[in-house]
C-alpha cells in the first residue's frame, strides 16, 4: 500500500479512538489495523491521550449512598454462588433432601462415566454443530443442557478489542457471561451453561470487557437445531 | 475466599482484579474508593445529571463485578478499562434516553450497529459539550480542536454529525481531531520527559 493510500487510514485513525466513526467505517477500519503494524503502533501511541481525555473532567463527588447501595447489592450477591431466581426455586429444597440429591447425582455421575469409559453411544454423547464464516472454524458441542463454543483460525484482533458471545432464545439476545480469548494459535472458546431453547448462536467484536449488547455485526452466526 | 479490607488496600490493581473475579467484595469496595469518584465524574460530565450519574456508574460497577474475569491486563490499566466501561454506558444511557436503543435482531447486522443520532439537536450536543469545566490537557487545545474532541468523546457524536452541527468539511474534523489527540499525547510525552 502507498503512502498516499495509507493517509486514508491515518485520517480515520482519531475519529476510531474516540469512538467517532460510523459502524461500518469502524468495522472496515478494525479489518484494516488486523493487518497494518502502523496502525497498530498508532493506536499503542494514542492511547494515553485517548486514557487522559476521563481525566480532564471536573472532579465531583459522589453521593455516599451510590457506595452504599452498590455494595449492598454487591455483598447480597457474593454470599450465595448462585443466581437469586436459581435459589427461589431451589428454597423449598430441605437440606436431608438437598443431601440425598447430591448422593444420588454422584451415584449418576459415576455409572455415566463408566458408561463413557465402555465406549456407550448413549443419550450422553456430546452432538457437533460446525460451520466455518469469515475464515473462523467455528464449532459447537452440546452436551446435556451446556455447551462449549470453539473458535479456531481467529485473527489477531486490534488493540482494545475481545470477542463475545452470544445467544438467542425465544427472541431475546443475552451475552454468555465469559468472554472469547484466542490463544497464539488463534484458537478460543467459551462454554454456555444453558442451552436451552437457544436458535442462534453469535459471535461479535466489543470493545475491552465485553459489552451489554451487541455494538457491532456478527463475526459468526450459527443456527442451532432445537 | 475473601481478603481482609486492610489486605485489599495494599494490592495493586492488577492483583485486586482476579479476586473481585472471584466475588471478593472487600477487594471490589478498595477498587470503587479509588476509581469510583472518577467514574461518577466522568458520568455527570456526561449525562450531565447527578441522578443518571449514579446510575450509570452503579451500572458500570455491578457490570465489572458481574464480569471482573474479562479484564485483560495485557490491553491496558485497570482504571482505563473502568472508566471505557463508564463512558460506553454513559453514553449508551444518552441514546436510550433520546429514543435509540439497539434493536437487537441477528436476522439484520445492520441493527446490531450503532444507530445514527440525527434527532439530537445542535442545541443538545452545545449543552453537553460546555456541561462541565475543561482542565487538563484538553484545556490547552486549540478551541476548535477541543470542540470536536469533547463532541465526540463525552458526546458520543460521530466525526459525520459533528461536521454537519458545525458546518465543517469531514475531513476538517478529523483533522482536527487528530492534531487534538498528537497535542495531548505530545503534552504527555514532555511530562514525562
Amino acid at each position: 500500500m502507498s503512502g498516499s493510500d495509507h493517509n486514508r487510514w491515518s485520517e480515520d485513525l482519531a475519529p476510531y479512538m474516540l469512538g467517532a466513526l460510523e459502524p461500518d467505517e469502524r468495522a472496515e477500519f478494525e479489518r484494516h489495523m488486523q493487518g497494518c503494524e502502523h496502525c497498530q503502533g498508532e493506536v499503542r501511541w494514542f492511547e494515553p491521550a485517548l486514557n487522559s481525555l476521563p481525566e480532564s473532567v471536573e472532579r465531583q463527588k459522589p453521593p455516599p449512598r451510590l457506595r452504599q447501595a452498590l455494595m449492598a447489592e454487591v455483598r447480597a450477591d457474593a454470599r450465595p454462588q448462585t443466581r437469586p431466581e436459581r435459589r427461589r426455586a431451589w428454597s423449598w429444597f430441605s437440606r436431608p433432601a438437598m443431601a440425598f440429591a447430591v448422593l444420588v447425582l454422584a451415584v449418576a455421575v459415576a455409572a455415566g462415566y463408566e458408561i463413557g469409559k465402555g465406549g456407550s453411544d448413549g443419550g450422553g454423547t456430546p452432538s457437533v454443530i460446525s460451520t466455518s464464516e469469515h475464515g473462523i472454524d467455528v464449532k459447537m458441542v452440546r452436551e446435556g443442557n451446556g455447551g462449549t463454543l470453539h473458535l479456531a483460525n481467529v485473527h489477531q484482533l486490534p488493540p482494545g478489542k475481545v470477542l463475545e458471545a452470544w445467544v438467542r432464545r425465544e427472541g431475546t439476545v443475552e451475552p454468555v457471561p465469559a468472554l472469547l480469548v484466542p490463544d497464539r494459535q488463534g484458537q478460543a472458546e467459551t462454554t454456555i451453561a444453558d442451552m436451552n431453547g437457544v436458535d442462534t448462536v453469535m459471535v461479535t467484536e466489543e470493545p475491552q470487557g465485553g459489552s451489554e449488547a451487541p455494538t457491532s455485526p456478527a463475526i459468526v452466526t450459527m443456527s442451532v437445531p432445537q | 475466599m475473601e481478603v481482609r479490607r486492610e489486605k485489599a488496600e495494599r494490592l495493586a490493581d492488577e492483583e485486586l482484579m482476579p479476586l473481585v473475579g472471584r466475588k471478593d467484595p472487600e477487594a471490589f469496595e478498595v477498587l470503587f474508593d479509588r476509581h469510583g469518584g472518577a467514574a461518577y465524574s466522568l458520568a455527570y460530565r456526561i449525562v450531565g445529571d447527578r441522578a443518571a450519574a449514579e446510575e450509570v456508574t452503579q451500572e458500570a460497577f455491578i457490570s465489572v463485578w458481574r464480569s471482573g474475569a474479562r479484564f485483560d491486563a495485557a490491553r491496558g490499566s485497570v482504571r482505563s478499562w473502568l472508566l471505557s466501561i463508564v463512558r460506553n454506558r454513559a453514553i449508551d444511557f444518552l441514546r436510550s434516553k433520546a429514543g435509540k436503543a439497539p434493536k437487537l435482531d441477528f436476522d439484520d447486522d445492520s441493527a446490531l450497529e450503532q444507530r445514527p443520532a440525527t434527532e439530537r439537536t445542535e442545541e443538545e450536543a452545545l449543552r453537553r459539550e460546555t456541561a462541565g469545566e475543561v482542565r487538563g490537557a484538553i484545556g490547552n487545545l486549540p478551541g476548535e480542536q477541543a470542540k470536536v474532541i469533547e463532541l465526540a468523546y463525552f458526546g458520543g457524536f460521530s466525526h459525520s454529525e459533528i461536521a454537519q452541527m458545525l458546518q465543517l468539511p469531514m475531513g476538517t474534523v478529523k483533522g482536527r481531531m487528530r492534531l487534538g489527540l498528537e497535542k495531548i499525547r505530545g503534552e504527555l510525552a514532555e511530562g514525562l520527559a
